[in-house]
């Protein structure tokens, strides 16, 4: 499993070398799209996490997690997982926010650190990209594939969290 | 995402200002302060991802990868249009290696192509493949563990794959069962 990536990497520079591309510069211009990237979602990730922060130190977010928990847990999810899973939908920095949260607070070998971090990898921000998506087309009827988006979310992520106890 | 961060926001502020009202600024500076690791942290993933998704996309790599998907394309998304599917298979390609965000780009301008031919099926099923997302590497969580010390940073490798394959199997079979369906019941009324 861990020849996956450098297998990818070795077959795309040979390639690449093959076909004579001048390797250096393309790099550093795929590294200079990242560097837009990262300044051009830095706004959102900034505003969200001193929401979650604030949401956090006002002791609301305890108070929500409490409020759903026997729900989360009828269905196997440790309830400090509620929160993380309820703002994935919405975004993926503020989830991430949680992730590094949870892995921090938890250990990234605990269960919970385990169980986030499959939940996280294994479910997207359906409500971003959506908006994202559909921003320049009117009249895209959405409802239903969100909603069959969400229920498959909430399948793997009880499936996510029998798994992790396993594996 | 306007209204949940306004009511969340605001709701916060008022707690905080009975319960602790000398600990807002600080915290809203912390919220700052993580928000500048997270996106060095970040940026580290995607300068990674980036370089070599360039590098394969200059060196038609990408082009290729797209050809040789586009059978699959034809019978999954009911399409062939050359630009639709480079950007189809880009976006599949750059979702299967847990880089979301490179992904993004590529899907908006494939949904643009589809646009053109009034695909409406292929739009929605691309929607529900990536909203569900198809990752076979995890690589911002494995990173994530990794600098948190984790002693197997990969070993949520496994069920990651199950959860993420279920959900898109998931998702996606009943999307085109639906829509199918829909597509009997349409017949049968012109009949």
């Amino acid at each position: 499993m861990a020849l996956i990536i450098p297998a990818v990497f070795i077959a795309v520079f040979a390639f690449a070398l093959f076909k004579r591309v001048k390797i250096y510069d393309e790099f550093s211009a795929g590294v200079g799209d990242a560097v837009k990237f990262t300044f051009s979602i830095l706004p959102c990730l900034a505003a969200i996490f001193m929401m979650c922060e604030l949401f956090e130190a006002s002791g609301l977010s305890d108070w929500f997690t409490k409020l759903l928990s026997p729900a989360a847990a009828a269905l196997g999810i440790p309830p400090e997982l509620t929160k993380l899973i309820l703002i994935k939908p919405f975004s993926g920095s503020g989830s991430l926010a949680y992730l590094t949260d949870i892995i921090n607070g938890y250990g990234a070998d605990s269960y919970i650190g385990r169980c986030a971090c499959v939940c996280f990898g294994s479910s997207e921000t359906v409500f971003y990209i959506s908006a994202v998506y559909f921003a320049g087309l009117k009249n895209k009827k959405l409802a239903m594939p969100v909603i069959l988006v969400l229920l498959s979310t909430l399948v793997t992520t009880v499936l996510a969290c029998l798994l992790c106890r396993v594996i | 995402m306007n209204v949940i961060f306004t009511v969340i926001f605001l709701a916060s502020l008022v707690v905080m200002a009975f319960v602790a009202p000398s600990e807002l600024l600080s915290s809203l500076l912390g919220g700052a302060e993580r928000s500048a690791k997270t996106a060095l942290t970040l940026f580290c993933i995607y300068a990674v991802w980036m370089g070599i998704s360039r590098v394969a996309e200059t060196s038609g790599l990408s082009k290729k990868a797209a050809k040789a998907l586009a059978p699959l394309s034809k019978k999954l998304f009911r399409t062939d249009e050359p630009a639709a599917v480079e950007n189809l298979a880009m976006n599949l390609s750059c979702n299967l290696l847990g880089i979301g965000g490179a992904a993004t780009p590529y899907a908006v301008k494939a949904i643009g192509e589809l646009e053109k031919t009034g695909n409406d099926f292929a739009q929605k099923l691309l929607f529900v493949i990536n909203a569900t997302s198809i990752q076979i590497i995890p690589s911002t969580v494995i990173a994530l563990r990794a600098g948190a010390g984790s002693a197997n940073p990969a070993d949520i490798f496994l069920p990651s794959l199950i959860c993420t394959a279920l959900s898109t199997l998931l998702a996606a079979g009943l999307f085109i069962a639906f829509e199918s369906f829909k597509g009997k019941k349409r017949r049968k009324l012109w009949r």
